[in-house]
């Protein structure tokens, strides 16, 4: 049996809350990048700091709470490519399974 | 330097963990590109093998360990770290689903060890994190462990021994039940006192472990043997009504409680 059959013979409905959480935990791993000998969450306010620096080199604390010397624009590239690669996948994840409501 | 993957298979009278581990080598083949060598026991291989390892490791099962179902072979992973042919090993329960490449990223941490502290329960997000006790610490998890050969991964494995031989005696210390022996909770105590006791960040896999509950059953959506899209039910109880409620799983790497279940995926 097919699971489209599956969920209509059982009357299953979709759950929303469900699928929301699941992607939040998905696509959080893949904002977790290991780059320059430090572990690093990528978030906008870390994109910001890495832009508007002007120092070529920066000392950031990662998420080992070590404090790591790294390249800013090298560093800055890298996250924010993880960081637009990421949410452009959640983002038309997301879109196709809330057509579903 | 060396890349694999290390899986450890002896079958149980209800269970054939050695057909689940071929269903894990051939995707962590499909979706890592890394070899598998498998540790298992005379009585579990096959007569005909449809599925050659990189390598197989004959050792003997350790059959003290007992559920309710039967006798359950888990004990002795602490031999992992000798028995690993490679320099950095994937160390994986049989019933863990690859679903992506995503387990390569373990290998690029700044780390020589790894494991799960955190989990998440697919259609179950109230579920609190496990402790050993009520008074003890946070459990760590063994389903998934990436080491690399150094002194101090080999200490953490010496004390997984060390644990695994004196179970009663930290279980009385950390006050849960000795009577089933479980890697989560050796593996806890021994990266702990490996560790010093001081704080595991450097330890810990930074996502969570995505566990399906018994209380949910997964189907493939199709039947490509390397699929990676999944239809989860499970019941759902309110203000007194029950009903059934679906989610759509893809590309995710999952770990399934219920055996039974992921023989069916594997089928």
């Amino acid at each position: 049996m097919d699971t489209n059959t599956l969920i209509l013979e059982a009357k299953a409905r979709f759950s929303h809350n469900s699928t929301k959480a699941y992607l939040k935990d998905k696509y959080n791993s893949k904002l977790i990048v290991a780059e320059q000998g430090g572990l690093w969450k990528v978030t906008p306010e870390l994109i910001g700091f890495l832009a508007s620096s002007t120092d070529e080199i920066v000392i950031l604390i990662d998420s080992f709470e070590n404090p790591v010397l790294v390249n800013r624009i090298a560093l800055h590239d890298v996250l924010y490519k993880a960081y637009n690669d990421t949410m452009q996948l959640w983002y038309s994840e997301w879109k196709e399974l809330e057509s579903k409501r | 330097m060396t890349r694999g993957v290390l899986l450890f298979a002896f079958n149980s009278p209800k269970f054939n963990y050695y057909d689940m581990a071929v269903a894990t080598a051939k995707r962590v083949n499909h979706f890592l590109n890394l070899p598998v060598t498998i540790v298992t026991n005379e009585e579990s291989l096959p007569e005909v093998q449809s599925y050659t390892f990189d390598k197989v490791i004959l050792a003997e099962a350790d059959k003290t360990n007992k559920r309710t179902w039967g006798i359950w072979i888990n004990k002795g992973r602490y031999r992992a770290f000798d028995l690993s042919p490679y320099d950095e090993t994937l160390l994986l329960d049989t019933d863990y689903m690859i679903n992506s490449s995503n387990l390569l990223k373990l290998f690029e941490l700044p780390t020589d060890f790894c494991c799960h502290d955190n989990t998440s329960y697919l259609m179950a997000p109230n579920v609190e994190q496990e402790f050993l006790s009520t008074y003890s610490v946070k459990t760590l998890w063994a389903t998934v462990i990436m080491f690399k050969k150094t002194s101090h991964t080999k200490q953490i494995f010496d004390c997984l021994e060390m644990v695994q031989n004196n179970y009663e005696h930290y279980a009385n210390i950390h006050g849960f039940m000795p009577v089933l022996f479980r890697n989560d909770y050796a593996l806890t105590l021994a990266v702990r006192i490996a560790n010093g006791h001081m704080p595991l960040e450097e330890y810990v896999i930074p996502w969570n472990l995505l566990h399906i509950a018994k209380t949910v059953t997964v189907y493939s959506n199709n039947d490509d043997e390397f699929n990676t899209e999944y239809t989860a039910i499970s019941e759902v109880t309110k203000r007194g009504k029950t009903r059934k409620e679906y989610m759509i799983v893809k590309d995710t790497d999952f770990h399934v409680l219920d055996k039974d279940n992921f023989m069916e995926l594997i089928a």
